[in-house]
């Protein structure tokens, strides 16, 4: 028996990252904080330096292990359940600032890092990443990266992509690759860096990035501005767009999300004017009277509660859902979404056409409901879902993701191409790659 | 062989589209570089059914595919370097659709830049990339390169404004990446494909975002007495936290072939001028221009001009957008390069980079998207001058290299092409390369898929840019090389 326990591959392995990194500390139980979708591993490494996770996955890849790789773990409901999970690769312990330069405004830091602690300190410069995913203050950059996580700036500041710069992953057989550089503009090589994010690390694990930066808006403005129907609220939202005024941030919220974040039972839209004084001071006017012209109530609330209330709405609930519309259909599908599932916290990106919804689910068979709701309005919607959480055993009958489309062929090339062993996160994306 | 080829092409898209003859094909052997390579045939599809046939006849007879739009590239990108199929995609040129509500438009590959910007102005709506060629270079090219352009400083390349494609892959099958968002589930292969140079696939549609005609622009002319002013003034604005629409520089050989010919108002006897944009709501662009100004100031520069009237600010811009191609009226030939440095680093860089020319006995005229640190340094000489050309692409290494030695890239808009495709070990590792093969290979795209592109030189490339590049100097005119 006990001759059978140390040939485990799993204690090869724990013997030679020992021996390999010496900067990673290995846990070999107690591991059910790594769960992912209710399965633990064997044994959770923690990096101390990309060198440590180069031979961890050295090491698993040798083996055959299943790695998934975690950052703060606030995202890791996302993706499909796992076909194997041997080792928890823990990557906190990359925190390094490498290189800062606010003069150039480009920012180089290992993806350990919390993107709070990176804020804070690009803040002392008055810059800032301009990516603010819900979730406790906790995600580290390279699971937002992995976890393509936006948030409200997704209205002005785009995602992940329109920022990223230059990247570092370490590949499933522990090859260290970069891609980009540190400059704002450059085209040598193929892009790879797009390709990392929003893939869960089934390509390769995150170790270091780099960012353009933006300045922080000198004046910011939060307005609550309450209507009778959310077209009103979407009207409000596109006259703003059209008119070009300076709003960093826009969410139309459902009647019940509004209660909880800003107020009033109504549909909403939670707009922040942000920018130079006088652009905030005329954008707030502006949003005011065409309030006034529909008979909307306009409230100015505290940014510093709305929002990080908004945030914390919109993470480690038990079900959520991100429907993606074209922003023209984005009201009718929240008010059709907002009529068939219960309990649902609702809110809109909607010159983006984001759609999310999230419910804390009593059992499985309400799960199920509420993303059969979800989808069924995607469809009339011409639009997809994405299921960004849900219990294990209601993952396991749909891809989260929802149908794969003609371009798989090349995602299921690629995924073969760069982890022809598939040890990084199997079965977790798309097409449960 | 030849023949079979073009006679399977004639059966599959009809004789009108496709020509293989050596006068024909002359035209199609080069693009705005010095590079050449004759095609067997070019074809001329008008679907994407077409461009999927043509394909599918030269993977079955395994010869190369060179995609290719209005031939503006500045990398050789588009020419056939060993032979094979020219696709032009110059006849697909319709806007299937504009929506103007969601922002989005829906267009062929073979669109004009600029065409797209007029057809969607009616509804007070643009396409931000603004690649100074952008009269004649196609939104298919512009994909393939990621090109930029003055005011993606504010607003980001093509790669930022592209949404989705559809692709006809080297077997000729068709496929769909991205979407009319960017929620799309899966890779983003379409951030991948942008930039991909011509070596991955066919884009036949292409989902681009559009953007809203700002309420209000300033423009602004800052004249300098010297290109360390000028530059020192660039890395003071972008310190200072601010980001302007367009942050262009032009130094005194630019100001010398501009300003006789089309007036503009740039000072002859300037060392450097800044041609400075902002635009947004009324009230921000007043205090943005006031404040630009200061650090102008501030850095020495002697005169300020502020434009707001829409003609002035096109008089200002047209110095600007003819620069490159005026640069014929100072000399023969120039040729164009295309660095990155950090933005702190543009003063040093500057220096160096005349410094080098001269020691090559070069003249360099710089016509560049400065708040970008994106440079342009363009070598001025006459080819008739025996072994001119070697000078000319020594002294260009060189000034790559002090880009890569400052922390910059080899290339920011014109791609690697032909041209600098052994430029990228300086920034690129065995291994890196690999991983970019893997993504070539998951196209499906091989070794026949616009070959000798992007990549290190491989076997069967052979000398090609060198020796190419050697005779093509003794045999293209002047206008060539842009
Ligand atoms: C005077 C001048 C000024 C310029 N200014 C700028 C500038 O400011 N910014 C900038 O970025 N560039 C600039 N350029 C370079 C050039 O115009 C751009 O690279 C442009 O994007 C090329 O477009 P094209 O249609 O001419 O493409 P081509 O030169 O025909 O082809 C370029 C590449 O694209 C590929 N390709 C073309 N169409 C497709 C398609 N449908 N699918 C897949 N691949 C395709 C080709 O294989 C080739 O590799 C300038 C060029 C000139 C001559």
């Amino acid at each position: 028996m006990s001759d059978a326990v140390a040939t485990r591959p799993v204690d090869a392995f724990v013997a030679a990252v020992r021996a390999g990194a010496a900067g990673a500390r290995i846990l070999g139980a107690g591991l059910a904080s790594f769960a992912v979708d209710g399965r633990a591993p064997s044994v959770a490494v923690f990096a101390g330096s990309i060198d440590d996770v180069q031979a961890c996955l050295r090491e698993a890849h040798r083996r055959r292990l299943a790695v998934i790789p975690w950052g703060a773990g606030s995202h890791m409901a996302l993706g499909n359940e796992p076909a194997a999970y041997d080792v928890a690769l823990v990557c906190t312990g990359l925190q390094r600032l490498v290189d800062y330069q606010p003069a150039d405004m480009t920012v180089t830091v290992e993806a350990g890092l919390p993107l709070a602690e990176l804020q804070a300190m690009l803040a002392t410069e008055r810059q800032f990443v301009p990516l603010d995913p819900p979730g406790r203050d906790v995600a580290t950059i390279g699971g937002a990266l992995a976890a393509n996580a936006q948030g409200s700036l997704r209205h002005t500041a785009g995602t992940a992509r329109d920022w990223l710069i230059g990247l570092t992953v370490v590949q499933a057989d522990g090859t260290l690759v970069r891609s980009g550089g540190r400059v704002v503009k450059n085209v040598a090589g193929y892009d790879m860096s797009k390709l990392y994010i929003g893939s869960l690390a089934t390509l390769g694990v995150i170790v270091e990035v780099t960012f353009k930066l933006a300045p922080r808006p000198a004046a910011s403005t939060t307005l609550a501005l309450a209507c009778d129907s959310p077209h009103g609220a979407a009207m409000l939202l596109f006259a703003a767009r059209d008119a070009g005024l300076a709003v960093e941030a826009a969410e139309m919220l459902a009647p019940a999300a509004a209660a909880e974040i800003c107020g009033a039972a109504r549909w909403s839209a939670l707009v922040r004017a942000a920018g130079g004084a006088s652009a905030v001071g005329r954008s707030v006017r502006e949003l005011r009277e065409n309030a006034a012209g529909m008979q909307a109530d306009v409230r100015e609330v505290d940014a510093a509660t709305a929002w990080p209330a908004w945030r914390r709405r919109f993470a480690g609930r038990p079900v959520m859902l991100g429907l993606s519309v074209l922003p023209s259909r984005v009201a009718d599908a929240a008010e059709a979404l907002d009529g068939t599932i219960e309990n649902a916290t609702i809110s809109c990106t909607v010159s983006a056409g984001v759609v999310r919804a999230a419910c804390d689910a009593t059992d499985d068979a309400a799960a199920r409901a509420a993303i059969a709701a979800a989808r069924e309005v995607a469809r009339q919607h011409d639009g997809a879902t994405i299921v960004g959480a849900a219990p294990a055993a209601v993952k396991r009958d749909a891809d989260v993701f929802g149908p794969t489309r003609n371009d798989f062929p090349i995602m299921r090339r690629l995924k073969h191409e760069l982890d022809p062993q598939r040890i990084l996160a199997p079965g977790r994306f798309v097409g449960r790659l | 062989m030849t023949r079979d080829v073009v006679r399977a092409l004639e059966r599959a898209l009809g004789r009108e589209r496709v020509i293989a003859s050596a006068e024909e094909l002359i035209a199609f052997e080069y693009d705005a570089t010095i590079e050449r390579g004759q095609p067997q045939a070019v074809v001329f599809p008008d679907s994407t059914e077409q461009v999927s046939a043509a394909v599918k006849v030269a993977h079955r007879y395994d010869v190369p595919v060179i995609p290719r739009g209005a031939g503006t590239g500045l990398s050789g990108g588009a020419v056939a370097a060993v032979g094979g199929v020219v696709v032009a995609l110059t006849r697909m040129k319709r806007v299937l659709e504009v929506d103007a509500v969601n922002r989005l438009a829906v267009v062929e590959p073979g669109v004009v830049n600029l065409d797209l910007s007029r057809a969607v102005s009616p509804f007070g709506l643009y396409y931000a990339p603004d690649p100074s060629s952008q009269r004649a270079c196609t939104i298919g090219g512009n994909v393939a390169e990621n090109a930029g352009g003055p005011h993606c400083l504010a607003l980001g390349t093509t790669t930022n404004h592209v949404l989705g494609c559809e692709l006809v892959l080297a077997d000729g099958t068709i496929a769909q990446i991205g979407g009319r968002s960017r929620d799309v589930a899966g890779y983003d292969l379409t951030g991948a494909f942008v930039g991909s140079e011509g070596t991955l696939a066919i884009a036949t549609t292409i989902t681009v975002r559009l953007s809203r005609l700002p309420e209000s622009t300033r423009t602004l002319l800052a004249i300098f007495d010297t290109v360390d002013d000028a530059s020192n003034a660039v890395s003071s604005i972008i310190a200072s936290g601010f980001v302007p629409a367009a942050l262009e520089m032009m130094d005194r050989n630019i100001i010398r072939a501009v300003e006789p010919m089309l007036h503009c108002g740039y000072p002859l006897d300037a060392e450097a001028v800044l041609l400075i944009e902002v635009d947004g709501l009324e009230e921000s662009t007043a205090e943005q221009a006031e404040a630009v100004a200061a650090i102008c100031r501030a850095n020495a520069a002697r005169e300020l001009r502020l434009a707001v009237e829409e003609a002035d600010r096109a008089l200002l811009w047209s110095g600007r957008k003819a620069s490159i191609s005026a640069l014929g009226h100072l000399f023969p030939n120039y040729y164009v390069l295309d660095g990155v440095v950090p933005r702190t680093r543009l003063p040093a860089v500057l220096r160096q980079t005349y410094e080098i020319a001269e020691r090559y006995g070069f003249a360099v005229a710089n016509v560049f998207h400065a708040g970008d640190g994106n440079l342009h340094p363009n070598l001025l000489f006459d080819e008739r001058e025996p072994g001119v050309t070697a000078r000319v692409l020594e002294a260009g290494a060189e000034i790559m290299r002090a880009c890569v030695a400052a922390g910059g890239s080899i290339t920011g808009e014109h791609g690697v092409g032909l041209e600098k495709r052994d430029f990228l070990s300086w920034i690129f590792g065995e291994d890196d390369l690999r991983a970019m093969a893997g993504l070539k290979a998951a196209f499906g795209a091989g070794e026949q898929y616009n070959p000798c592109k992007a990549f290190p030189t491989h076997h069967g490339c052979g000398e090609v840019t060198q020796a190419q590049v050697q005779r093509a100097a003794a045999a293209v005119g002047a206008d060539l090389y842009v």
